[in-house]
């Protein structure tokens, strides 16, 4: 029942051995230790595990590894230090424990990429679903805000 | 233990904190030998930085930042330069005023605070004594700025003299900053775990990785208190990856080479757990039995005057049962351990709250002494309290110490759920009466809850309110049940904040009082509390036709008044708008931090009010998994304005007082704007 697959992420490939029908989430952090990429809940309601597969956002713990082969698959770790959500995510001072905003900003990110200039509505609608317990929301949306450099109204 | 030896390999100039039976000293590592337990090192390296070894846990407070700041700001040193390092689980690591490792309370900054000011100005002082003697300039011609010693139109690093302030007395009483100097203190600088969580490349306890070891997941009883009494694996052995099933103390272990083949093994083994007290209990159960405890009575906590003769022949009389449920900390990392047992040592990467507890447990499992135990505290991904308790490294070491290799335990979310240690269930009664003029003057508690810190939590926010009520009856009623409870932020004020500040609003609402007025008239005699439901008054526009509620709760060194704006549009509860105004005492260290500590504790009491409670079946806990455990997004949150106040008394604590306040002046607003009698938690969305 183990396979081998191959898997491109953030432009380099990763060959690896896995479960035919392992989640790509445990693949990518446990097997090829990209730990950015966070296990929340491990049925696709927390939005931890985000990542971007051909540039829409999954949630990576309910999306079988074998999907993804041959797919360009981006992590936080993909994302550039100096990209505008990192850097308005460090300007507003965002994180407090941490571990839910790698999934926030892939969200933003993917979000971002369909529709440049979203509205605060369309902001709120899209990072609905994703929770940060330490309850960052506020200055999330104001990272996103910064980062767009104000939205559409 | 931290040898000697250990202290010397940083190399530069390393002052340790050591407490004696007369109070704090300071040290120089060559100094310290067996007597001494050092509390924390700060290092100042020759290339001129400054690394901090922080005995507080990060788990999202800014504790790493807060506490550096300290040392920071009597050194003068430049904040860039400032590294920050977990100090590992040791006696020597003690929180001096706790007498443990222990990452809770709200007490990091109050209880490190005077000591790390004096070991940076201790720093500062022998850095000067050397520069004096090596530049040969007197001491007085001499100043520091940012990391330099400057000497009339030279300057130079810090660094330089740190091998020679090594040699320098330490200064029994270094003279700490005036606040007119303060260069970090009062200012929100810039957090320093910020930029790797952003990046995605700061490791939590989960992100750790041993070669040779394995993954372990548990599976759990249905029921807290039952053990397998049979396990039937044959099914599970044979999957690839798999390498062992057997029970432990809290369920059973399923061990692999990778965490999928554990959960792949999970699906296929057959468990008989053993009966217990609670199988089969549901949400009813609970509730007929919390209710029958409470009628047959408990211990008496406090009475003051005469409180059921006052109540009887009072005009204004309340009478109201409230009902909160088991609430779940959940973290967004779930709970997870890389233990590894070896023949002559023990090395464990634990997401703890408590270092100390971690270092017992370990103590206890594999019968080695500390000397030989290394517990490295990695990013916390929440802890909320959750993380002050360990069962979870014990499992690790458990497993760990059975199959003689590495192992990385991980819980899955529906592991973390049935593990349980919640914020205890409670039922409560409350009389309240108020007088002709409308004054409050008697109150009766009385609460049926598991006990945490020996059942001081169970009336805590109730015997310690600043309120005046002349006569006040508080009593107790101890529940022995197997559900695991645990500290969930700000502990017993989560319940009885609720119940008697909305009873507070109930009794305002029958004697046809404004809520604010009455609170203010009862706290006419604490100036500082007074002041900040005052305040939050004003900065909520009181009586301008908004539709508000107001809560008021003293916790944890801090008071807090909290105003909720809340409607009901579409059958749906809106919250709109929370100001919070908070007073921590005499100073604010880093005033984002606060604001950020009010902001999420707002969002939890928000959470905790309108969707969170633990739910018992006949099979168990119902709450499975995320999608029925709910918790507030990001479409639920309204804007939330903090103001900090400060007052000359003993500092307060930040991360849990803001909490408290929040679920009853919601519940409040209800009632005013609605006439919503809210008894029984959650609301419901």
């Amino acid at each position: 029942m183990l396979k081998n697959f191959e898997l491109k992420i953030n432009g380099n490939l990763y060959k690896v051995k896995a479960y035919e029908n392992e989640p790509l989430l445990w693949v990518i952090r446990e097997r090829l230790r990209l730990t950015g990429t966070k296990f929340g809940c491990g049925i696709g309601v927390c939005g931890a595990c985000s990542l971007l597969v051909e540039g829409k956002v999954q949630r990576s713990c309910v999306f079988p590894a074998k999907e993804a082969v041959g797919k360009s698959i981006i992590t936080i770790e993909g994302l550039p230090p100096n990209h505008p959500l990192k850097r308005a995510w460090i300007e507003v001072q965002t994180p407090q424990c941490g571990y839910c905003q790698p999934g926030q900003i892939m969200e933003a990110y993917a979000l971002l990429l369909e529709n440049p200039k979203p509205t605060r509505e369309e902001v709120v609608k899209r990072l609905s679903y994703h929770i940060c317990r330490c309850g960052t929301y506020n200055r999330i949306l104001k990272a996103v805000e910064r980062a767009v450099g104000g939205f559409r109204s | 233990m931290i040898t000697r030896r250990d202290l010397l390999k940083l190399g530069g100039f390393t002052l340790s904190v050591v407490l004696t039976p007369k109070g704090y000293s300071l040290l120089k590592a060559q100094e310290i030998n067996k007597r001494h337990s050092p509390t924390l090192w700060i290092n100042l390296s020759k290339d001129n930085f400054l690394t901090i070894l922080v005995n507080k846990s990060e788990m999202g407070q800014g504790v790493y930042t807060g506490l550096a700041m300290l040392p920071a700001e009597e050194l003068d040193f430049p904040w860039e330069r400032v590294k920050v390092k977990p100090a590992p689980a040791s006696w020597a690591y003690v929180d001096p005023k706790m007498g443990i490792q222990l990452t809770g309370g709200s007490t990091s900054v109050r209880n490190m605070y005077e000591i790390l000011r004096l070991a940076g100005a201790s720093m500062r002082e022998m850095l000067l004594s050397s520069a004096s003697k090596s530049l040969r300039i007197p001491r007085e011609r001499l100043r520091t700025h940012m990391g330099y010693i400057i000497a009339e139109d030279k300057r130079y690093p810090y660094g330089d003299f740190a091998p020679l302030a090594m040699k320098e007395p330490v200064p029994p009483k270094p003279k700490l900053k005036e606040p007119k100097e303060f260069i970090y203190i009062g200012k929100s600088v810039p957090r320093v775990d910020v930029p790797e969580k952003v990046e995605g490349k700061a490791l939590f306890g989960i992100d750790h990785f041993v070669d040779g070891m394995v993954y372990a997941v548990v599976e759990r009883p249905p029921y807290f208190g039952s053990v397998p009494v049979k396990v039937d694996s044959s099914k599970a052995k044979g999957l690839p990856e798999v390498v062992d099933v057997f029970p432990i103390s809290t369920g059973v272990a399923i061990c692999g080479e990778s965490l999928w083949a554990c959960q792949k093994a999970r699906e296929r083994l057959r468990i008989e757990w053993s009966d217990n007290p609670v199988k089969g209990w549901e949400d009813k159960d609970f509730e007929d039995y919390f209710m029958k405890k409470l009628k047959e009575g408990g211990k008496v906590v406090k009475v003051k005057g005469s409180p059921q003769r006052v109540f009887e022949e009072s005009h204004v009389k309340i009478e109201e049962i409230y009902i909160q449920p088991y609430l779940y900390h959940a973290t967004m990392e779930p709970m997870n351990c890389l233990a590894w047992v070896k023949e002559d040592e023990v090395i464990i990467y634990a997401p703890t709250q408590s270092q100390t507890w971690a270092m017992e447990t370990a103590k206890r499992i594999t019968g080695m002494r500390e000397n030989n135990i290394r517990i490295i505290t990695p990013y916390l991904g929440g802890g909320f309290g959750r993380r002050a308790n360990v069962e979870f490294v014990a499992e690790a070491l458990e497993i760990s110490k059975r199959l003689k290799k590495p192992v990385k335990l991980i819980y899955t979310r529906e592991d973390d759920i049935k593990s349980g240690y919640f914020r205890p269930y409670s039922i409560t009664q409350i009389k309240a009466s108020a007088d002709k003029e409308g004054r409050l003057n008697s109150l009766s508690f009385r609460i049926a809850v598991q006990p945490l810190m020996g059942g001081g939590a169970s009336v805590e926010g109730i015997v310690n309110t600043p309120y005046i009520i002349p006569n006040l009856y508080v009593e107790r009623v101890d529940i022995d049940l197997p559900v695991k409870v645990w500290f969930w932020r700000s502990v017993g004020s989560t319940h009885n904040a609720f119940s008697l500040e909305t009873a507070i609003d109930r009794v305002a609402y029958q004697s046809k009082q404004d809520p604010g007025e009455l609170r203010l008239k009862l706290l006419r005699e604490n100036p500082v509390a007074y002041r900040v439901v005052e305040s939050a008054m004003e900065k909520a526009g009181w009586g301008k036709g908004k539709n508000l509620g107001i809560a008021y709760h003293y916790s944890f060194g801090s008071h807090v008044c909290n105003i909720v704006e809340a409607y009901i549009e579409d059958k749906k509860i809106k919250v709109k708008r929370v100001i919070s105004v908070i007073d921590i005492g005499p100073l604010v260290v880093h005033p984002d931090l606060v604001r950020s500590q009010v902001e999420g504790a707002i969002v939890m009491g928000l959470s905790m009010v309108l969707k969170e409670g633990v739910s018992f079946g006949k099979d168990g806990i119902k709450n499975t998994n995320l999608h029925e455990y709910g918790l507030l997004r990001m479409e639920e949150t309204p804007e939330i304005e903090v103001y900090i106040l400060t007052s000359k008394r003993e500092m307060g604590g930040v991360g849990e007082p803001g909490l408290p306040p929040t679920a009853p002046a919601l519940a409040n607003a209800l009632l005013w704007g609605y006439g919503i009698k809210i008894n029984r938690l959650p609301i419901g969305v």
